[in-house]
């Protein structure tokens, strides 16, 4: 009856009156169909290889069967190319307007047979690399098959080899396509740009304004910054398979593996090879290799034979933007894209730092060593709920730090309006309460547009024990590390050896990791970076457990900045859980628990630990030096 | 009644029926020939025998290497490769000749030729120069000068015109390279000819004028965007307003419009500059005041575009898209945004603020192009220092200097090499070293002996190799990359200098922290004097300091190779002439590179009373001290020492709680 138990759960009004022998009927009946329902879902849902959805789309034709275009000997031609192009005069932009997101559209004409009066075909229909790398452009987010909303048309005329066309009547190939317009944003591919003995530098079919993507252009063809000049593509590196390279020095210092070179160079290099021996290596044709053996890729130095891609180094940017078609073609566009829409531009480092640096790097994002005008003062930000006593007495104390240029009272109470105004204390900068929407942690780092300097005082309602000399000093410290938290409370993290985990440590312990932001000055765009690009789940998370907004706050500012903290001033009696003796042992304990939580917690979702560890902290320059208090600029540190 | 039936078997048949339509209709589709749906995109199509299709080449087609050397260039037209000899210029430094100029000497003219005299290069006679320099000046009466003697087509040469345009070409310019303010494009040989910025004529000559930005992240009331005007102004534009950003009907004036070019700067986020070459002057102004410059089809070439990534640092976008490029500002995120200023701040301090730094960064990327693959990389180029602070001669290896380890993403690792240097009483400091050695930092311990008396044949036993320099009894010569020192910092100690393990041990733990910048225990500040209408410096106590004594401090040992190798020598003479400026010249070095205070740990009390009185100006010295102050700003061209409040103390520095917790617990010993 386990049956009939679950469905009085799901409708107790319908069956009641029924009888078992129907009951059971309708059951099946509904089980069955409930069944085919959920297997129809599937089979029509699941990603399978039967059918794939591109396939749907896609015409599967022979190259053979492509329609043929009779090209009549007298149809117009290109002009030869002009060498003053460049994008602002050649390139027509306005096509590129209406890109979304900065990318641009790229049309590819559909493939066509040309042969002229006699019906002699004009070249090879299409190479497989050509075909490759049309393909690859189709599947990529540049493909439209929308010639009215194209910003860059790339024609099927093949002209990767120019050995295997016949120049003019491809030139007038090019001229009849139907959006040719004197070869304005066409991109043309070209890979061998005639053969031996005399190689030529750019393919010489007239091409007017097309963009041309070449390989071995001289500096003399080449139109700076309207050409992009790519690799020669060779068939033979689709079977490279490179072996995994360990770290550590590599085996040769100098590599030559080019055949036939100039006799001076190759003297050179021998007399080198002479004197340094094994670290260089310079390879040659093989004079002696047996039948049967794929020659091009061997290289013989001596009679040692080498199968070369093996040898070679430089992998990163080989398998980036070497190692395949789809690899060349895609850069080349995004050469062309990064011109079009320079504000959104890859940068330097993006083309070329390999992963591994990418990862380990940090870019600083303050990096510009400037020490901010100490005219420009702070911006206190005070979160309080319902403490008003408290808080009117840390405003009153704030308020008399020299550097305060505007306090922020954050009012996180939803239930309970903030006093009249005439009830907060008079100060002698300007005080705002901003009242939130809701009572979340993360409010106090939310960059308010009422924050108008760039150093921000996050602080307690309760902390009332930090002097007008030490805040002032505190503020003095963030002005020569402005990249960086600088605060009062210190804490440190450990690695917890038998539970193989992190540990929150409060104790007094010689070193640092974290500041409390309970009292801590910072530069407002981390709150930006709170609120809108901390990783993960983690700011709803603080919200959600009330607690560690502090310990989130720190991995974001030594993720981003690769630096540690600065502890300002001797340690005081804060009020804080933690340190507080008369909440008694348990709740002390709990709390330490549920912040190694949140260090564990935040570890994992950065996947890494961010957090650095320095032994110093920061004092004025004459702390406890003995020197007449009446002189030093801080005398009123530490004092409890 | 039997509603619940009804309602049942409707409800089964009604599935049944979706059922058996979601059976059908992939059945369905199966039978019909395959036809795209309207409005699927269609793709290029995956042809049936594409597996069939041949290679563009044979293995046999592949181009080999070209079996002719570089030829001689077609056309005029000259690359680096075809038209500059570099057999000249192998040896130390870029050998430049500069030729003379007949007449009267201008100012301007002067300023250049004290850069060239002040860079790193060495200028020799015509014969044995790698590179002849022919400046090409605004010649008062119109006439240019005649074709050089040694001028051989051109070749080697390099002709720099800072202000002028180009004198009417009485010669051919041949192989010449030419170094000219904002050239056209459509002229300039990338890689060949060097691009400078259009300077204005009251451009400082050395020092420079400072960058104006203030903070890092745009202040809140700013406006958006500062149009470049005619006549060397900037209007501030509110493109909120829904007409065109820049044709002139939306923008709000705000002041009354400035005609003296250069006499204002723009205070705004970005700074749109159009694409004439007369708008390039806007293009130093907008990088100066850390206004991002959005450069509108810019028909020049950015200056020193071979090596300085302007992407970093401006936005070059087509005129054509104006509302594009707006809407891209609007947008951009304040990431980009707060990079894009810190960068151009950068870049105007490193490369544009003096005639001296355009003329040593134009040679620097010379001299890069003769190096080849040991020149900066790009990275030092684009990042702080820059790459005249950063020389590639000490390594082009970025984590080998002090700047790049965050970018790296390394630390600095390893020990310290104590270098101790006896000067003339020549007592060999057997407490010191034993001290020293105590540390388990330390690697070495270098004494660098510069006394008239011979060094003691024996010295005491330490737990780290000790060796004895020879000095050259010149106070510069404590800062010589000497090749012995083999860790990245050096500990600078005088004989007379008294610490304990436990104050070297805090220090380079400290120094770990901080690599670029100096860590010393005894300081001193340095203050503007107003009656004496000066610099002055005090060594008595004060809230604040600006320089570390070099008789006790760490730091990178890449300043040993920028004190020697970049410092102009005159500096360096003069330190050695008076040994107490030694230490003030040091603490400028640093500071002009870092731009940052040094740092100062805590040092025991009982070691003030044994250091010798810090009387300025030592009894060898022929000068007062304060002048070397002076005239160190002088050469210098500013006053680059910044002072700090702070001193960095160990965490539970004379905290009350037990002595035993506490590391550095010895540091507290009254």
């Amino acid at each position: 009856m386990c049956a009939s138990v679950k469905y009085n759960i799901r409708g107790p009004a319908l069956i009641p009156r029924m009888k078992t022998k129907h009951r059971i009927y309708y059951i099946t009946l509904f089980s069955i169909v409930l069944l085919g329902l959920i297997a129809t879902g599937m089979f029509q849902f699941w990603p399978h290889s039967i059918e794939s959805s591109s396939d749907w789309n896609v015409e599967k034709r022979s190259v053979r069967d492509v329609p043929v275009v009779r090209l009549p000997a007298d149809s117009p031609s290109p002009e030869r190319g002009d060498l003053s192009c460049r994008m602002h005069t050649c390139f027509d932009v306005y096509r590129c307007g209406f890109n979304p997101k900065n990318k641009i559209k790229v049309y590819i004409y559909s493939l066509k047979k040309y042969v002229d009066d006699a019906g002699v075909p004009v070249s090879n229909t299409i190479s497989r690399e050509y075909n490759e790398l049309l393909t690859a452009i189709s599947d990529s987010d540049y493909y439209t098959d929308d010639i009215t909303r194209a910003c860059l048309f790339v024609p099927s005329i093949d002209v990767l080899n120019q050995n295997t066309l016949r120049i003019k009547e491809t030139a007038q190939a090019l001229a009849q396509l139907s959006r040719w317009d004197r070869g304005t944003n066409h991109l043309l591919f070209n890979m061998l740009p005639g053969g031996p003995p005399d190689y030529n530098t750019a393919l010489d079919v007239p091409r007017d304004r097309a963009l041309l993507a070449g390989g071995g252009f001289s500096t003399w063809t080449y139109r700076q910054g309207y050409d992009v000049s790519i690799p020669v593509y060779s068939p033979l590196s689709a079977e490279v398979d490179l072996p995994e390279k360990g770290p550590g020095p590599r085996r040769y210092f100098l590599l030559s593996s080019q055949m036939a070179i100039h006799p001076e160079y190759r003297e050179d290099l021998e007399a080198l090879q002479a004197r340094h021996g094994e670290s260089v290596l310079v390879l040659d044709k093989c004079t002696n290799l047996s039948e049967g053996v794929l020659w091009v890729r061997k290289r013989c130095c001596e009679h040692q034979v080498y199968d070369y891609p093996q040898v070679l180094q430089a992998r990163w940017f080989w398998e980036a933007y070497f190692q395949s078609i789809k690899a060349i073609a895609l850069a080349t566009l995004q050469i062309i894209n990064d011109r079009i829409y320079p504000y959104a531009a890859l940068s330097y480092e993006e083309w070329n730092d390999p992963p591994t640096v990418k990862w380990s790097s940090v870019s600083n994002p303050l990096f510009l060593p400037l020490i901010p005008p100490q005219s420009q003062g702070f911006t206190a930000i005070v979160l309080t709920y319902d403490r008003v006593e408290s808080l009117f007495r840390v405003i009153t104390e704030v308020s008399k730090v020299p550097s305060l240029s505007k306090l922020l009272v954050v009012w996180n109470n939803q239930n309970k309006n903030p006093p009249e105004d005439s009830l907060w204390p008079k100060i002698r900068v300007p005080l705002k309460v901003v009242r939130t929407a809701e009572n979340k942690l993360s409010n106090r780092f939310f960059p308010y547009d009422e924050i108008e300097t760039e150093a921000v005082l996050a602080i307690d309602d309760d902390i009332i024990m930090l002097t007008s000399d030490e805040l002032q000093f505190g503020y003095e410290v963030w002005r020569e590390f402005p990249d960086r938290l600088v605060g009062y409370p210190g804490r440190l993290h450990l690695w917890d050896h038998e539970m193989n985990k992190w540990k929150y440590e409060s104790e007094w312990t010689n070193e640092v990791s974290m500041v409390l932001t309970g009292a801590a000055f910072y530069h407002k765009y981390f709150n930006y970076l709170y609120t809108y690009k901390m990783p993960g789940d983690i700011k709803n998370w603080v919200d959600a457990h009330m607690n560690c907004e502090d310990i989130a706050m720190n991995f974001l500012v030594a993720n981003v900045t690769g630096k540690a903290v600065i502890k300002v001033t001797p340690r005081k009696k804060f009020k804080c859980p933690e340190c507080t003796a008369i909440d008694g042992l348990s709740l002390d304990q709990t709390h330490m628990v549920e912040r190694s939580e949140c260090i564990n917690k935040f570890a994992s979702v950065f996947g890494t630990m961010p957090l650095k560890v320095v032994e110093h902290r920061a004092d004025p320059v004459l702390y406890k030096d003995d020197f007449p208090e009446k002189l030093k600029s801080f005398p009123n540190i530490g004092s409890l | 009644m039997q509603s619940w039936r009804r309602k049942s078997l409707w409800l089964a048949l009604s599935a049944s029926w979706l059922l058996v339509l979601l059976r059908v209709f992939p059945l369905l589709r199966m039978a019909v020939p395959a036809r795209p749906w309207v409005g699927a995109p269609q793709g290029w199509p995956r042809w049936l025998d594409a597996e069939l299709l041949q290679s563009f080449s044979q293995p046999g087609e592949l181009p080999e290497d070209d079996p002719q050397p570089p030829q001689a260039p077609r056309g005029g037209s000259c690359d680096w490769g075809a038209c500059f000899d570099v057999s000249k210029c192998r040896g130390g430094g870029l050998k430049v000749f500069v030729y003379p100029v007949a007449g009267p000497i201008s100012d301007t003219h002067r300023g250049i030729l004290a850069s060239i005299e002040s860079s790193r290069s060495r200028s020799v006679s015509p014969d044995e120069a790698c590179l002849l320099l022919l400046l090409s000046l605004e010649a008062p009466t119109g006439e240019c000068s005649p074709v050089p003697q040694q001028w051989n087509g051109g070749r080697n040469h390099l002709v720099l015109s800072l202000h002028s345009a180009f004198c009417p070409q009485t010669f051919h310019l041949g192989q010449a390279m030419v170094a000219k303010a904002s050239p056209t494009v459509d002229t300039f040989r990338p890689g060949f000819d060097v691009a400078l910025p259009l300077l204005p004529e009251a451009h400082p000559l050395r020092g420079g004028a400072p960058g104006r930005l203030g903070q890092h992240s745009p202040h809140p009331g700013v406006p958006l965007l500062a149009l470049a005007e005619e006549r060397g102004g900037w209007r501030t534009a509110v493109p909120d307003s829904s007409a065109c950003p820049w044709d002139g009907r939306c923008e709000q004036d705000r002041g009354p419009e400035q005609t003296h070019p250069g006499a204002t700067l723009p205070n705004a986020t970005f700074c749109l500059i159009p694409g004439h070459r007369p708008d390039a002057l806007h293009f130093l102004q907008a990088l100066q005041a850390g206004c991002i410059p959005v450069l509108l089809s810019p028909r020049w070439e950015l200056p020193f575009s071979e090596v300085i990534d302007w992407t970093k640092a401006a936005i070059v976008a087509d005129e054509r898209l104006p509302f594009q490029v707006l809407a891209a500002l609007q947008e951009m995120p304040p990431t980009r945004v707060l990079a894009l200023r810190q960068q151009t701040q950068f870049l105007w301090d490193a490369y544009f603020s003096s005639v001296e730094k355009v003329i040593h960064t134009t040679l620097e990327i010379i001299q890069d192009r003769i190096f080849g693959a040991s020149a900066h990389p790009s990275l030092l180029w684009n990042s702080p220092p820059g790459a005249l602070l950063a020389l590639p001669t000490f390594s082009t290896s970025p984590l080998d200097f002090p700047f790049y380890h965050l970018q790296r993403g390394s630390r600095p690792v390893g020990r310290f090499s104590a270098l101790i240097w006896v000067g003339a009483p020549g007592q060999p400091p057997l407490k010191l070293i034993q001290a020293v050695a105590g540390s388990q930092h330390c690697a070495q311990i270098l004494v660098l002996w510069s006394s008239e008396k011979p060094p003691p044949p024996r010295w005491p036993k330490t737990t780290v190799p000790l060796t004895v320099l020879e000095g050259q009894r010149k106070v510069s010569d404590r800062f010589f990359p000497h090749r012995a020192i083999s860790t990245d910092a050096v500990l600078s100690l005088d004989a007379q200098s008294s610490l304990t393990t436990s104050e070297v041990d805090f220090a380079f733990v400290v120094w770990q922290n901080f690599p670029e910048r100096m860590v010393g225990f005894l300081t001193w500040s340095h203050f503007w004097d107003e009656a004496r209408g000066g610099w002055g410096y005090t060594a008595e106590k004060a809230n604040e300091f600006s320089v570390v004594l070099t008789s006790a401090a760490l730091y990178h040992r890449y300043y040993h190779t920028l004190f020697t190798h970049s410092l102009p020598k005159a500096l360096r003479a003069l330190a050695d002439e008076a040994p107490t400026c030694v230490d003030i010249l040091m603490n400028f070095l640093v500071a002009a590179v870092t731009k940052l205070p040094p740092l100062k740990v805590p040092y025991g009390k009982q070691h003030l009373e044994a250091r010798p009185p810090l009387a300025p100006g030592g009894p060898k010295s022929q000068l007062p001290a304060q002048d070397c102050i002076n005239r160190m700003a002088v050469e210098f061209g500013y006053m680059p020492l910044v002072s700090s409040r702070l001193r960095l103390d160990p965490v539970l520095f004379k905290d009350p709680v037990s002595v035993l917790r506490k590391k550095y617990r010895s540091l507290e010993k009254p």
